[in-house]
């Protein structure tokens, strides 16, 4: 499939997945809001496509607010269509201990954050797409629990998208 | 993996289901606004011939009930002794007047808005109950043998179920008025066995275009008409004539001479008609007194030339088929012609245009009868003559040449009198044109629509004007079942987003959905903010229709969203009602 530019100009929708911009392990927060904001922290520091840092976080948190961003018990896809973005970014974080992100989703380990360009709709839902599939499949969710490194992690993402 | 139990679970997988098989349905037969319009024109017609058929079979049970005889009118009028053949027409009108005036009160308030006002100068309305009375009041001007026609009341009946279907499916102003147009094509369809007459007679004569857009609807409703007819009756082609040939080109000489007869008559025809209905009402009589003095003269003729009654159709039979003498047939045209100037100037409700095609039968065959005594070689059978005057009379008549040149060949299937019967249609519409400039049908329309404020045409000249009220709309919020659901009971390609003031914020597009339609498990998480797209294109209400169909040019939609300055979206705008409103707004200058 032809993936327009809104993936970054070297990286592909798999290769994007198995390399996000960001990724944190055992990352220490208490709520699903405080990771909203360390994960959007991390992403604005690692990449320069984030142009308008409050606006991102504020579309994030915004959206969040409106209807539930968990696609299971444990993982969270909080996201947003933001101007703010020049490309789909991507932070992928896993949490030391379970946190509420609301009431009917209160053990997330696995957090993806999406921010996506405006006009990149049907990017934004084939990335999404591909996030659901794979986190779908319990093995996939155990071994990222499990992952002892980053680079396993990246490395059990990859692996996920080839089954 | 666990089986899924949660009902919501399960409903969502459902709704998915079913929008996949929606979306495969759409791909593989791509129905466009123009499939579905041809889809209702079918309705229209199937219905509009039931219509039709039921209409011709109670005018044919009180004919029945009134004259105790099944016989056709002219043979049961025959039948009854003298003082009954005079009172029959006048109960006739009598009870029509009954219904009429009791009618008033069920119908108040409601216009006597007939199909061709309707679809010319109104929004496509065709009032139900008024044209109901007026139907019922037909039923009896037409059983006790009034001379009238059957066929305007089929038609408006026809037009009638139209305006019903489309009010009830809220169609715009120009769909309504074509579906109208569809529902009357159907109703001449089946009246007269017709079909491309039956299309061609709405556009020409009421549409005043025969632009694909509104022909290939009619077309569908006339032929689903006479496929219904067809199938429910044995009835062929109207008027079985026997063989007739051209010997020698010069046979065309004398029809040139017919064309001129029919276009002076048929003026004369109209205006006398006119000119009856002035003295009806000059009489100040009351409406049911009226009718029943209408009937009465009716009677009157009727005593001696029973011919006079009905709609004229058995005596054109026998005219085509020479079983009528000369003499005898001069005397029927002349008393004929008193006798629709009194049914249809005393107010009797029914049609006209079947006693025209009998003013051209009888003027046509008396006119072939003298050329053939003075050069028999030139006119070697009047029958063909009384064919040749039936569609040069209708042409004069209704100022539509190319309707009556094809109502002609398909009420007789005698393609032998084709090149006849087109120079004298021709010959007598421009003879008639030239007399007056009034045709059969812009007489009532023209007064109308002086009563009409706003001119004689419906003018659409805004988008406010054209679109659509109360489009289905989404919340920003809106869970991908809801938008799954919406999507399956709306049959749009778009759903509109507004939020809580009810300001558009953009359109969630089925086409970007669409791959995704299998994974139940984004449904859970993708809400219409997520997908929707606020660059859609939006048309203002002020705008004009050209600025409107420049914004479908840059854009492949059906439908475009209304927003207003404040950014409340107001409607939606359907590129065919669009396109039928410039083809309408072409045709007139």
């Amino acid at each position: 499939m032809l993936m327009s530019n809104y993936f970054s100009s070297v990286m592909s929708l798999p290769e994007l997945i198995a390399s996000p911009d960001a990724l944190v392990l055992d990352l220490k927060v208490a709520s699903g809001e405080e990771a909203i904001r360390a994960l959007h922290q991390r992403l604005r520091s690692a990449t320069p496509d984030v142009k308008n840092a409050e606006q991102f976080l504020q579309d994030l948190l915004d959206r969040a607010a409106l209807a539930s961003v968990c696609i299971a018990d444990d993982v969270a896809l909080p996201h947003a269509r933001t101007p703010a973005v020049d490309r789909i970014v991507l932070a992928v974080a896993r949490t030391a201990a379970p946190v509420a992100f609301d009431s009917e989703h209160p053990g997330v380990r696995l957090v993806f954050l999406v921010g996506t360009p405006k006009a990149a709709v049907s990017e934004y839902l084939q990335l999404v797409a591909a996030l659901s599939r794979l986190l779908k499949n319990p093995g996939t969710r155990a071994a990222l629990l499990t992952a002892p490194t980053e680079d396993e992690f990246r490395a059990v993402l990859a692996r996920a998208q080839k089954r | 993996m666990k089986a899924v139990t949660d009902p919501a679970k399960l409903l969502l997988e459902r709704l998915l289901r079913l929008l996949r098989w929606r979306v495969w349905i759409q791909e593989k037969l791509q129905p466009t606004e123009w499939q579905i319009t041809l889809l209702w024109a079918a309705l229209v017609g199937g219905l509009g011939a039931l219509v039709s058929l039921i209409f011709k079979g109670l005018a044919e049970g009180v004919h029945d009930v009134l004259t105790g005889s099944g016989a056709g009118v002219v043979e049961s009028m025959r039948q009854l002794p003298w003082w009954g053949v005079l009172a029959l027409p006048a109960a006739g009108g009598l009870l029509a007047g009954f219904v009429l005036l009791l009618g008033r009160r069920i119908a108040r308030g409601q216009s006597s808005t007939d199909y061709m006002e309707a679809i010319v100068i109104g929004s496509g309305h065709v009032p139900i109950r008024s044209s109901l009375v007026k139907s019922a009041a037909a039923l009896f001007s037409i059983g006790s043998g009034g001379s009238i026609g059957r066929e305007g009341p089929m038609v408006q009946l026809s037009a009638v179920i139209a305006s019903f279907l489309g009010r009830w499916r809220q169609f715009t102003p120009p769909q309504l008025r074509l579906l109208v147009a569809c529902g009357a094509a159907a109703g001449i369809a089946s009246a007269y066995n017709a079909p491309i007459a039956g299309s061609f007679f709405v556009a020409e004569i009421i549409l005043g275009t025969i632009a694909m857009e509104s022909l290939g609807p009619l077309a569908v409703s006339a032929v689903v008409a006479a496929l219904t007819v067809r199938g429910l009756t044995s009835e062929a082609q109207l008027y079985k004539v026997p063989a007739f040939k051209l010997n020698s080109a010069w046979e065309m000489l004398p029809y040139i001479g017919l064309g001129l007869i029919a276009g002076v008559a048929a003026p004369w025809f109209l205006r006398s008609l006119k000119a009856a209905e002035n003295f009806f009402v000059a009489t100040k009589l009351p409406l049911i007194a009226r009718l029943t003095l209408g009937g009465l003269i009716v009677g009157a003729l009727a005593i001696k030339v029973p011919e006079v009654c009905g709609n004229g159709y058995s005596v054109v039979v026998d005219i085509l088929n020479g079983h009528v003498a000369w003499l005898a047939l001069a005397v029927i045209f002349a008393c004929k012609w008193l006798a629709t100037a009194a049914s249809f100037g005393s107010g009797a409700p029914g049609g006209v245009f079947t006693p025209s095609l009998f003013m051209g039968a009888s003027a046509g065959f008396l006119f072939g009868t003298g050329v053939h005594a003075i050069w028999p070689a030139g006119a070697a059978n009047p029958g063909a003559f009384a064919l040749v005057g039936m569609g040069a009379f209708l042409s004069a008549a209704s100022h539509a040449p190319v309707m009556a040149v094809i109502m002609l060949f398909e009420m007789t299937l005698s393609y032998d009198i084709i090149l006849p019967l087109m120079l004298c249609s021709v010959v007598a519409y421009y003879t008639a044109k030239g007399f007056e400039d009034r045709s059969l049908y812009s007489e009532a329309l023209k007064r109308k629509a002086a009563e009409t404020p706003g001119g004689l045409a419906f003018e659409v000249g805004s988008v406010a004007e054209l679109m659509k009220s109360k489009p289905p709309t989404l919340r920003a919020g809106a869970r991908f079942a809801e938008i799954a659901e919406l999507f399956l009971s709306m049959r749009v390609n778009n759903l509109y987003v507004t939020d809580g003031e009810g300001r558009f914020l953009g359109a969630v597009s089925l086409h970007d959905i669409k791959p995704y339609l299998g994974e139940a498990g984004l449904a859970e998480l993708v809400i219409a903010k997520d997908i929707l797209r606020e660059d859609f294109p939006r048309v203002a209400p002020d705008a004009s229709l050209s600025d409107a169909l420049g914004g479908f040019l840059n854009f492949e939609a059906e439908r475009l969203p209304v927003v207003a300055r404040d950014g409340t979206l107001l409607g939606s705008l359907a590129k065919g009602d669009l396109l039928l409103a410039l083809v309408e707004r072409r045709k007139k200058p």
